[in-house]
């Protein structure tokens, strides 16, 4: 293994300490020493990701500093992304999330959560709000032809209104083309199936995992 | 028929945390204020009674906070449908609820989570409505088989004909909705004018945290308020999420939560009955979700409670409801902390029995356990009566060195009001091995079970016409 370049290295730590001004500053100097954003990107940014990952299932760190982190990574790939994108590279096309809580329910800080760990993985994120009608999300994935759609519900009474916004996106003919994504307190695998939803999440982070694989398995 | 806890009220807090407390919840109303979707001509009407308003924000000058919560009545009464179930607020008395309103019910035969029904909500009312710690009753879980816009009534026709205690309308939080309920319990009550002069129905608003209230809520208080029906304001933050990660930022946010929706109360519905709730936790730092049991839960109970009495109305406060997913160990920690808290601080409400995992799973077993747990919490809360006759002076003399005191008079005029078990276990060793070591969670399915296989009381006089009206409320509502 070669040794990595020390302003990579001192990137991967900026990225682990949260540190978005030091990111983004250490993403500039990297690119400035002439390092390709391609390395930049996966020696540095991915790299320090990585141990953030590994020590916060450890249960080292807290959800907070997994915010900061990926609020960081997040600064620090928009620097990259025109770069990346020139180099072709199929990955680094921004990936869209449009994230919503749906109509009828104000529970929104953990589908913030979830828009927060899937920026730091590299999504641009359409965050709707809550009390989200089925309208404005056909109406959002239209215009925006993400590749995610994720649906928060925390109500019986409103779990209900997950399966409407599937159906609304299914008439206007959108629900093929992206990928739905739900979750919340009592939402379960069995119920997202039964609605046609294509996954479910428990948590924020495994949302994040489940949206990866359930996008690469798409070839999307 | 109903056993409330005398308030053993043991401040935790010093009067000068609580000064800082009340001043910086007051502060956050007067810099900060609170987003109020409200209709332009509500806001109008606010700001001319002396709210400040940029856009949808309003700002709460302090003066006429306190002066608008001093409107509010200190303590008065929750109505059963017989006067014998009634509450009194005023101070001396805690009472346990009902938790609610759960998503799921753990399956008494297999114990696994499912989607809750009608049947069950049935089913924890009939229980409820015989234990005399359970002082009033909330949808513990919703009847998530009705159609999800007629859930709040279908809840409400089962709190109004499966118990007479008092019923506290916990999902009940939008307008016509709240014109529903009022309906319903005049229906109950024997007319609007009965309901008001015997609110036998309840209801609370929560804020949605951080710092604002919806419209829709805030009418759906002041339809409860009109008929005469005790409104109160709740605040469920979650400290690192909707509040500071401190216990003293999320106790002054949640006060400034809760004082601006009695302050809006008061100031459109003076003199209007109130109380503070909160079920204020914490953020599960590692994946998450909420925390609820932890020493800064505690804390949060502790302040909330006592700056509801600072504010000289009654404080409902979030109890018990561990965050573990079985009637075990952990709950029975969790819970059993949570309700000293609630004893010391002198909460008058304590909603309340029933919940696992965070608020999230009802269970049968442990509403009978949280009612156990009351019940020894309630007669720890008595004191130890230290007079002449208790003090034994003349039985310890007459029984002398080396005696025994098994057959005194004055063993035999007390034991009786040993407080006695019906779940914790203190049979013998081998009896206990004999029964296959049974764990209260056990016994308490046992009793579950029997209690269930009595037969089913006959329905109130008013049942058919109550469940006429809520098929007509219910046409009314989109499904
Ligand atoms: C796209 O893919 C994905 C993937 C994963 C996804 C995902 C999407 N979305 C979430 N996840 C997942 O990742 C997140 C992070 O790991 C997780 O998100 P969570 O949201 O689960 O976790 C958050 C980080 C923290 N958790 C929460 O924020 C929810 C906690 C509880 C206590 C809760 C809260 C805080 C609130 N509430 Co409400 N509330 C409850 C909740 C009980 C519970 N234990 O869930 C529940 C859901 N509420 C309930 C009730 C009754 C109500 N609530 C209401 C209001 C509120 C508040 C506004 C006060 C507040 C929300 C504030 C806010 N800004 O979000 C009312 C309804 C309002 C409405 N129309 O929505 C009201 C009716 C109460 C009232 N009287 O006002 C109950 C359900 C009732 C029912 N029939 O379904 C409830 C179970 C509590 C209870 N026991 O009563 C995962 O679920």
């Amino acid at each position: 293994m070669s040794e990595t370049h020390a302003t990579l290295v001192e990137l991967a730590q900026k990225l682990y300490a949260g540190d978005a001004p030091g990111v983004l500053a250490l993403c500039k100097r990297a690119l400035g020493e002439g390092l390709a954003a391609r390395e930049v990107l996966d020696a540095g940014l991915l790299a320090g990701m990585e141990v953030v990952g590994r020590d916060f299932k450890a249960g080292e760190l807290f959800l907070p500093e997994i915010i900061v982190a990926a609020r960081a990574m997040h600064a620090g790939i928009e620097e990259l992304r025109p770069l990346l994108a020139e180099a072709a590279s199929g990955a680094a096309a921004p990936r869209t999330a449009v994230l919503g809580t749906v109509k009828g329910d104000l529970h929104d800080i953990g589908k913030k959560l979830v828009g927060i760990m899937l920026e730091g993985a590299g999504f641009r994120v359409l965050d709707l709000g809550h009390d989200v009608a089925p309208e404005r999300f056909v109406e959002a994935v239209r215009v925006e032809r993400p590749q995610l759609v994720g649906l928060s519900a925390l109500l019986s009474t409103t779990m209900p209104m997950m399966r409407t916004t599937i159906a609304e996106l299914e008439r206007a003919g959108l629900a093929a083309g992206t990928t739905i994504l739900v979750g919340g307190a009592p939402v379960t695998a069995a119920w997202a199936k039964e609605i046609g939803a294509h996954g479910f999440a428990p948590d924020a982070v495994s949302a994040v995992e489940r949206a990866r694989e359930l996008l690469a398995a798409r070839g999307a | 028929m109903i056993r409330a806890a005398r308030s053993r009220h043991a401040s935790l807090l010093s009067a000068d945390e609580l000064a800082a407390l009340h001043a910086a919840g007051l502060r956050i109303l007067e810099r900060v204020g609170l987003e109020l979707s409200l209709a332009p001509a509500r806001l109008d009407a606010l700001c001319d009674l002396g709210l400040r308003r940029e856009g949808s924000r309003l700002r709460f000058p302090s003066a006429l906070v306190e002066e608008a919560c001093a409107r509010a009545p200190r303590g008065y009464r929750l109505c059963g449908q017989e006067p014998a179930l009634d509450l009194d607020l005023g101070g001396e008395r805690c009472y346990l609820g009902l938790d609610g309103s759960a998503t799921e019910i753990l399956d008494l035969d297999s114990g696994a989570p499912r989607p809750s029904t009608r049947a069950d909500l049935a089913a924890a009312l009939r229980i409820a409505d015989g234990l005399p710690q359970i002082a009033l009753t909330w949808p513990c879980v919703s009847a998530g088989d009705a159609p999800p816009a007629q859930q709040p009534l279908h809840e409400l026709e089962a709190l109004l004909t499966l118990s007479r205690k008092h019923a506290q309308a916990m999902t009940v939080v939008a307008p016509e909705h709240a014109r529903a309920a009022v309906a319903m319990a005049a229906l109950v009550a024997g007319g609007r004018e009965a309901l008001r002069a015997r609110p036998i129905l309840s209801s609370f608003q929560c804020s949605t945290s951080p710092l604002a209230y919806e419209g829709s809520a805030l009418e759906a208080a002041l339809v409860f308020a009109e008929a005469g029906v005790p409104c109160g304001f709740w605040s469920m933050t979650i400290g690192g999420g909707t509040a500071p990660v401190t216990v003293a930022g999320n106790a002054a946010l949640v006060h400034a939560e809760v004082l601006a929706g009695i302050t809006i109360l008061q100031l459109l519905c003076p003199g209007a009955p109130t109380f503070y709730g909160t079920s204020a936790t914490m953020m599960e730092l590692r994946r998450g979700g909420v925390c609820c049991g932890g020493p800064e839960d505690l804390w949060l109970a502790s302040a909330g409670a006592e700056l509801a009495h600072r504010a000289h109305v009654p404080a409902a406060i979030g109890t018990f409801a561990s965050g573990a997913k079985a009637s075990g160990w952990q709950a029975g920690v969790e819970n059993a902390l949570s309700g000293a808290a609630s004893l010391l601080a002198g909460a008058e409400l304590w909603p309340g029995a029933g919940l696992l995992a965070s608020a999230r799973i009802f269970s049968l077993e442990q509403l009978l356990l949280d009612a156990e747990l009351f019940d020894y919490l309630r007669a720890f809360a008595e004191g130890p009566g230290v007079d002449e006759e208790r003090l034994a002076l003349e039985a310890i003399e007459a029984v002398g060195p080396r005696g025994h005191f098994l057959g005194e008079a004055h063993t035999l005029r007390h034991m009786r009001s040993v407080w006695q078990p019906r779940l914790l276990d203190r049979t013998p060793w081998d009896d206990w091995l004999a029964a296959g070591r049974p764990e209260a969670a056990d016994r308490a399915r046992d009793e579950v079970r029997r209690l269930l296989a009595a037969p089913a009381p006959d329905p109130p006089r008013f049942a058919a016409e109550l469940h006429a009206l809520v098929e007509e409320e219910a046409r009314r509502l989109q499904p």
